[in-house]
Formats: structure tokens, sequence, C-alpha cells
């Protein structure tokens, strides 16, 4: 959800937009009631968790906008209720334009409340990575059916640890534009045929997509969580989210084969609305492709996918002039994913293998090439207890490696909200510099952090 | 620039034509005009099958099932009469605003469909199963299946068709029915299934898979 930082300083941008600013002020405040050490963290789960329970309503007809358009729970469309990740029918309901259901208020909201401690934290940085409870990001959605086969759904995030003043070492707030899909689609079935196709106008290569082997919805996707650490991500894995403006056209045939074509460009002018709030806005030339096929198998409770990506980029070097040359970004990605469904147990495993190669346009500077090898398996138990292990691999030719692993346990006492705990154990984790000695790196074991999180919608 | 211009203005002018009501292919669940048959292919048949023959035994296999079962399971939903987890997780949304044409035209579309096997079972299971369907368990006070489902599983109006029936769902449904009261209008079964034990259940839920219908 939230975008990747790693190819463009972060800067403050534009104002939040005016209509979420109440819903702003309300996280600053729940983020400041929040504060405190991962102890506190832990008590206050023990505490909310049942306060939760008498809250919620058991049986009611669902959580966001979407789960209130179509009456339905969100084990429906996710995954033993484990959003963002979709099941068959989510799949369905995402590629048939989130029309299905009757139109209602098309307002959600999200909140995360997170706690990192890592092994060596850094002084400098403070709350964010000393165990303290912070409010880290929380977004409003617009969400919903607009016609019979128009709708979709536009995400503004606040992320409350924005920026670092670097004299005061205090941080800043701020909201901007996150994923964003508006789509039309229509669906060509009876008992001879069955062709859903549609076009999509979004912001974040891979967002579109419905499975949950692509980095935008199945890796690290809890905000504020460790991810792949400081290893270096392919522009497939984030790296032009919110910073672009994609049109695609897809279909899907027989519920066996899936294939997507896509053009990005850069996301200013009239698509800004698309990128506002997100920082310096990343420059890339004309339109890039991105194609996407895969092969989809549904047996009794069990459902298969594996598939291609190909997204191919070519970003100015110098951001500033838009007649000189460009870093050519290509990226070639196998992705499979399988799942169990039958209730009460939901099995998910995907595994996602991208490379990438850069050629640069400064003459003279060598290539380089970016592998990103991530796999995760989760369990769940009646959409309430879950565990999952994942594992990431990221090796390049940047000095920017990291690989490690990430088991993780959670719970979703109601369906609106999940608590989890992460642990992850970084067998390499390059370029961090050790806060205790400026000259020294970290070894990969000192990144090692241990992460809480709350993680509520409504 | 103008490359990009003319694509968001043919793209909106593709979401202007969007918004037109269109209820040949609506997914519309609170359009009274959208047609039952509209509404099965577009909506139901993502998880029950266009033809009724669902994959995943998380969802029930509708395809010739009794027309009078359906209409009551489909109003149950509706009036959250049935509330066992995956009837009101899945249903009570789905039929919150289907009118009663809707409703009679949905299991009349369903009904009409050829069922088919999910597949085949334990051999050993499956005999075990056909005794208790056809004869009942005498000393555990559990009638024939057949005498009320047919002796071809084929139901009869209110009773459920049960032949090619997924396995996995009717063990399910046993079970809610045996331990639970969230299906009230099928409180026959709850003295039926009293005495049954998970073995019992298995056993006459694999026949029930694979048994011959007519």
């Amino acid at each position: 959800m939230q975008k990747d930082t790693r190819r463009l300083p972060r800067t403050q941008g534009a104002c939040a937009p005016t209509g979420v600013a109440a819903a702003i002020l309300a996280l600053r405040t729940v983020g400041k009631l929040f504060a405190g050490r991962l102890i506190t963290a832990t008590v206050a789960a023990a505490a909310l968790g049942p306060l939760l329970l008498v809250l919620a309503p058991q049986q009611a007809q669902a959580l966001p906008a979407f789960a209130r358009q179509t009456g339905q729970n969100c084990v429906a469309c996710h995954a033993g209720g484990q959003f963002p990740e979709l099941t068959p029918y989510g799949r369905m309901f995402k590629l048939t334009g989130y029309t299905i259901g009757e139109r209602s208020l098309p307002l959600s909201m999200m909140g995360v409340l997170t706690a990192n401690k890592a092994k060596v934290s850094d002084p400098a940085v403070g709350k964010p990575n000393d165990g303290s409870l912070i409010f880290n990001t929380g977004s409003v959605f617009i969400a919903g059916k607009i016609s019979d086969r128009v709708g979709g759904f536009a995400q503004i995030t606040y992320n409350n640890y924005d920026s670092q003043n670097p004299d005061t070492g205090a941080w800043a707030g701020h909201a901007g534009s996150d994923n964003l899909d508006i789509r039309y689609a229509d669906h060509l079935i009876d008992a001879n045929r069955d062709l859903v196709y549609g076009f999509t106008l979004h912001n974040n290569p891979g967002m579109q997509d419905v499975f949950n082997s692509t980095p935008a919805w199945g890796y690290g996707v809890v905000p504020g969580s460790t991810g792949a650490g400081n290893g270096a991500t392919p522009m497939l894995d984030g790296g032009l989210g919110q910073q672009v403006a994609g049109i695609g056209a897809y279909a899907y045939w027989n519920k066996m084969l899936y294939a997507e074509l896509t053009g990005y460009r850069t996301g200013n002018g009239m698509f800004s609305f698309m990128t506002q709030g997100n920082g310096t806005q990343n420059f890339i030339k004309g339109t890039n492709p991105y194609v996407r096929l895969a092969l989809t198998k549904e047996w009794g409770p069990h459902n298969a996918m594996i598939g291609l990506t190909h997204l191919d980029v070519r970003q100015y070097t110098d951001q500033t002039d838009f007649s000189g040359p460009t870093d050519h970004y290509r990226d070639n990605s196998i992705d499979a994913q399988y799942q169990y469904l039958l209730d009460p147990y939901t099995v998910t495993a995907t595994v996602t293998r991208i490379h990438e190669t850069i050629d640069y346009g400064t003459i003279g500077q060598p290539a380089d090439s970016v592998n990103s090898m991530r796999a995760k398996a989760s369990f769940i138990y009646q959409a309430k207890y879950g565990a999952s292990l994942s594992h990431f691999n990221m090796t390049n030719s940047m000095g920017l490696e990291s690989k490690g692993w990430t088991p993780e346990v959670f719970w979703t006492p109601v369906q609106y909200v999940r608590l989890g705990m992460q642990y992850t154990s970084f067998n390499k984790n390059e370029g961090v510099v050790d806060p205790r000695d400026p000259t020294l790196m970290l070894n990969g074991k000192d990144n090692n952090t241990l992460f809480f999180y709350v993680w509520g919608a409504y | 620039m103008k490359t990009a211009t003319i694509t968001l203005v043919l793209g909106l002018a593709a979401i202007g034509a969007g918004c037109t009501t269109t209820l040949e292919r609506s997914r519309n669940l609170a359009d009274p005009h959208v047609s039952a048959k509209t509404l099965a292919q577009q909506v139901c048949s993502n998880c029950h099958g266009i033809d009724g023959n669902s994959v995943s035994p998380n969802f029930p296999k509708l395809a010739a099932q009794q027309e009078e079962y359906l209409v009551a399971q489909l109003n149950q939903f509706k009036s959250h009469r049935r509330e066992d987890p995956e009837g009101f997780e899945y249903m009570w949304g789905i039929s919150r605003r289907l009118t009663d044409d809707q409703i009679k035209g949905l299991a009349a579309y369903f009904s009409a469909q050829k069922s088919v096997t999910p597949g085949p079972g334990n051999p050993k299971l499956i005999a075990e199963g056909k005794k208790i369907f056809d004869s009942g368990l005498p000393a555990q006070g559990v009638p024939p299946c057949s005498t009320c489902h047919g002796d071809q599983g084929q139901g009869n109006g209110q009773f459920p068709r049960v032949a090619y029936q997924h396995s996995d769902y009717v063990i399910k449904q046993l079970t809610v029915f045996q331990r639970t009261n969230e299906r009230p209008d099928g409180v026959a079964m709850k003295a039926i299934t009293h005495s049954l034990s998970d073995q019992n259940m298995a056993a006459v839920a694999a026949y029930m898979q694979q048994m011959p219908a007519k």
C-alpha cells in the first residue's frame, strides 16, 4: 500500500486534499494517543482485542464500501479474510469492474498502528524503529460501483511518519494519493462462452493485477512492515507506484487465460490527480509497455496460477531534461500461486521471481541487474487465526542485497481488524550504516526486526 | 500529450457509455428489471458455475436442484432465517434485494440445468454410505435418507436433491443441522442427524457425491 521510496528522495509535496483534512487531524490525534513502547503495544493488543469483539457486530454485512455494496463478508473476496489477498470470487469481482451488487455509500477508512523494534535501532530515527507503538498510516477510500459496467477505487493515504526534519529530527506527516484503479468491464457468458474484458486506468504497475503473487498485493503488504529491508527492488515492485498513469486493456477467457496490455506514462498534467502528494515527480519517456499473461486452473477446493509479466520503462536520466538520455529498465517476472479454500481452512502459497536489467543513459556507466526472489505461504483457520512464512532474496550488481525470512502470526477477531506480529530475520541487508559508528555498516542480523501491527478498516 | 489527451477522452467516453443502464449483462442486484437469467450468469455463476455445477465444494451444486427448495432457501437467506456462516457471509447480501419474480426465475434457471458428479470417492466409504442412504441406521434411530430425498437422491419439492452434491458441502450441512439451530426451516434434519457419527456423515456424503440420479 505504501509506495516504494528507493528511487527518488521523498520531499514534501502538495497539501492534503481538503476533503480528508478532518480525517487526517483525527488520525494524527489517534497517533499521539497511542505513542508508547512495544510492551505497551502488546498490552494494548490484549486489551483491544476483547474490546473490539464487544464493539463490532458479529454478523454485520461487512466492511468497507465493497462489502456494503455486495452485502457480503470480507471472506467472500479475501482469502481467509486475509486482506488484500483475493479468492477466485474476489478476482472476478475486481475483473468485472467492482460492479457486482448495488451502489452504496462509496467511502471507507483504514488505519494502521505499528511498532517496529530493530535489534540495533537508530536513535536518530526514533519511534519508527525503537519499539514505540505509533499511528503509522491512515487511508480514506472512495470505492464502489458507478454503473453496471464501471467501478473503481481511489485511496488517499496519510503517512504519519512521512519525512524527518534533518535538523530537529522531528517527524512530519503527509497525505497523498495512493493506489487508484478505475475500470470498465463486461462479461460475456453463457453455456458456450466465458469472456471477461475490460479497461483500467490506474497508477501503480501491478496493482491492477488480481493475483496474490504480484508485488503490489502479495509481499510486505502490511503498512510499515519490514519487507525486504534495504535490498534494491525492481521497478515492478512499486518503483513507479503513484508516479505514473496507466491505461490498459485486459481479457480473461474461460477462467483459464488472463492477458493484459497496459501503457504507462508520467503521471503529470491531467493525470496528476493520480500522483499528487507523493514527492518529486518521476518522469518517464513516452508510453511504457506492460504485458501480463497468466494461466489459471480451479479444481475442487484448489486453484492455481502461473504467470509472466514484462515491464519496459525508460526513465529520464536527468529528471529536469526531457530531451536527454534515458535509463532503460526491463523487468521480466515469473510468478505462481496456489490456494486451498475449504472452510474452515485457507492455504495460500506464492512465489515470484523478477529479473531486471538497467541500461543507463549516461555514456560509460555499466549496466546493472536486479533480481528479486520472494515466496510466501500462509495458513488460516476459521478466517481468524493465521500464520505465514515469507522469504526474500534480493540480489543485484549495486551492492544493495538483502536476504531473510519473515514468520508471522496474526489474529482477525472481527473481519474489520487484524492484529499481527512479524519477525524478520536477515541473513544479509547491505547498505545500512551502523548508528553506533557511522564509519561501519551493520551486519545482516543487526537489522532483525520485530514488528507488531493493528490493521483496521471500516 | 496529444496522444494522452485522445486516450483520456476515449477512456472517459467508454466510462460514459458504461454509465448507461445495460440490463442485458448487468450485475446490479438491486434492480428488479434485471432478469433472473442475467443474474444467474453475471453473479451466481462466479461461485455456482454457469450451469449450476460448482467447482469448489465451498459452494453447493445447484444444477437440477428442486425448484421449490431453491425458492425456499433464497427466501430464508433474504429473511435471515438461514444463518449458517457461509449462508450469511455470502448469501444474505446477494439475496437482500431480490424480488419474488427474480427468486422464482433463479430457481427455475438452476433446476433446469443438468447435474454432473464432482468426481469419484472412496469405494468402501461409498458402500457404507449407500447402506445408510437406503436403509438408515435403525439401531441409532436414523431413517433412510431415500425416504424424503428419493431413491436416486433426486429430491422432492421442499426436500433437496442430494445426488451429485459435493461431499464436503453435505458434511458441512449435516454438521450445521446436528450441532446448531442455524437452519430452523430444516429442523426435521436435527433429529435425523442427532446420532450420526462423523464417520456416518462422511460415508453418506461420499455416496451422495457419486450416486446415480435420474
